[in-house]
């Protein structure tokens, strides 16, 4: 159940990849126990590679980030901040999303989170669909996502469904790349 | 309404001028190709058995730098409070990260080539099957291939682009040569499949074909682990496709797994 959105802290929202703050992005990926590997892998719980995920935000055809004002309970600089502009560098960031892409026919999108302490509140929903609209506006209307169990309710609830045609998601799952080829494959 | 977007595209995109690399072949006239035919916005992702894969061209090497015109990043412009912000701060990562830098670490060249199989024909010409990756790609071919496997059409410039921005496009060729004459005969398309990828941790594979007369050879089976290993060896652990119900043994047999741990795909679907 939704709470009202008027409930909900001012944020701002951006899809500007010079505004993703890759040290904060890191922070968030670790609050939100995402990894960016999408299958569980031996030494799991490991938190995002830095690098990966730099080359995987620059990689991304689009990039939504959330900000929201920080709660600064001092009172000395809480009117001031009160009276700044919120924007990308002094908000804090609480919530992100990308997608992947070849910038015409297919899009899959990746890694929605929202920090824990501001889920439903509807700020998920807003980076599904500030990322959908980016994509449409692209004309690439093929749009897939990897869900969970968990994950299945929200993109539901946010237009997503089964594949019409019926096709089978599948994952490759043998060594992971850690392991050294052992020449099993041909050629 | 779907087919009016794209029939306003091809005619938006004959007034601008695309952009035409030596490698993606485009017509002069793209609207009688692209709106004679009914589209479908789904096509792209379906593994069916009739298509096997054979990756053709690992794109990410372009020499020229031209997928990465797509690609939205920009050099971060920090801020001048934020460069004052990051040297106060000790254990900073905050860095101005030159693009060029940054895409030096993928720039290998990729530009992969080599005969997959020779055999002889009862003619007496020698056929040989070429695994291409990072090289041409003719949007005119891939048309014609999967018109060969049945998909429904697709407007030829989105499918040029979409090759263009695609992490790895592996193709097979063949190429008939007879022997006793100099020259080579020409390259014929009998396979594709291509993966879209963020670099780093995740991929799809989408479009994969082979064609029907080729089929049956193993030659899919060759194409997929190419990509695999490519993916591998790059350290892109979620490798994904959306198969079709005929194809899912197929790729059993490469080493996917249907639904694992219960993730599955999930598509949009406007609401209109």
């Amino acid at each position: 159940m939704m709470i009202s959105a008027a409930s909900r802290p001012p944020l701002i929202i951006s899809t500007e990849p010079s505004h993703v703050d890759l040290h904060r992005l890191k922070d968030l990926y670790a609050a939100c126990n995402i990894s960016g590997h999408r299958l569980r892998r031996e030494g799991a719980a490991e938190p995002v590679d830095p690098r990966k995920l730099r080359i995987a935000v620059a990689n991304s055809f689009v990039v939504v980030s959330v900000f929201c004002r920080p709660i600064d309970s001092s009172s000395s600089g809480a009117f001031i901040q009160r009276m700044l502009p919120l924007t990308h560098w002094n908000g804090e960031l609480v919530g992100f999303g990308r997608a992947s892409s070849d910038s015409s026919l297919t899009a899959s999108i990746h890694d929605v989170m929202v920090i824990p302490s501001l889920r439903r509140l509807g700020i998920g929903r807003m980076i599904l669909k500030r990322l959908i609209r980016v994509l449409t506006s692209k004309d690439i209307y093929d749009i897939a996502a990897l869900c969970d169990k968990n994950e299945r309710l929200f993109f539901g609830a946010c237009g997503f469904g089964d594949d019409m045609l019926n096709s089978t998601t599948m994952m490759y799952t043998r060594s992971s790349s850690n392991n050294a080829h052992q020449g099993q494959l041909i050629l | 309404m779907i087919f009016g977007l794209y029939g306003s595209l091809i005619i938006r995109s004959q007034q601008r001028q695309v952009n035409s690399s030596s490698q993606i072949f485009l017509p002069e006239n793209m609207k009688t190709l692209a709106c004679s035919q009914p589209v479908s916005t789904f096509d792209s992702r379906r593994q069916v058995p009739d298509q096997l894969l054979f990756p053709r061209n690992f794109n990410c090497g372009l020499p020229s730098g031209v997928s990465r015109r797509f690609k939205i990043y920009h050099q971060p412009k920090s801020s001048f409070w934020e460069s004052i912000r990051s040297g106060f701060e000790k254990n900073s990562t905050i860095q101005v990260i030159e693009p060029a830098s940054e895409d030096g670490l993928e720039e290998e060249s990729l530009l992969d080539e080599f005969v997959l199989s020779e055999r002889t024909l009862p003619d007496g010409s020698v056929e040989k099957i070429i695994f291409s990756s990072g090289g041409e790609v003719n949007v005119y071919d891939v048309q014609e291939l999967c018109d060969k496997v049945g998909w429904p059409r697709r407007p030829l410039s989105k499918l040029a682009a979409a090759i263009k921005n695609s992490y790895m496009v592996a193709t097979l060729h063949s190429m008939n040569h007879v022997p006793g004459s100099d020259e080579n005969g020409k390259r014929k398309l009998i396979g594709m499949a291509r993966a879209t990828s963020d670099h780093a941790f995740n991929a799809t594979i989408w479009d994969v074909l082979v064609d029907p007369s080729y089929q049956g050879q193993g030659l899919g089976k060759a194409l997929v682990e190419k990509i695999i290993r490519a993916l591998l060896q790059r350290d892109i652990g979620s490798i994904s496709l959306f198969a079709d119900s005929q194809v899912v043994d197929f790729y059993q047999n490469l080493g996917f797994q249907a639904d694992p741990e219960g993730i599955k795909g999930m598509f949009w679907y406007p609401s209109y």
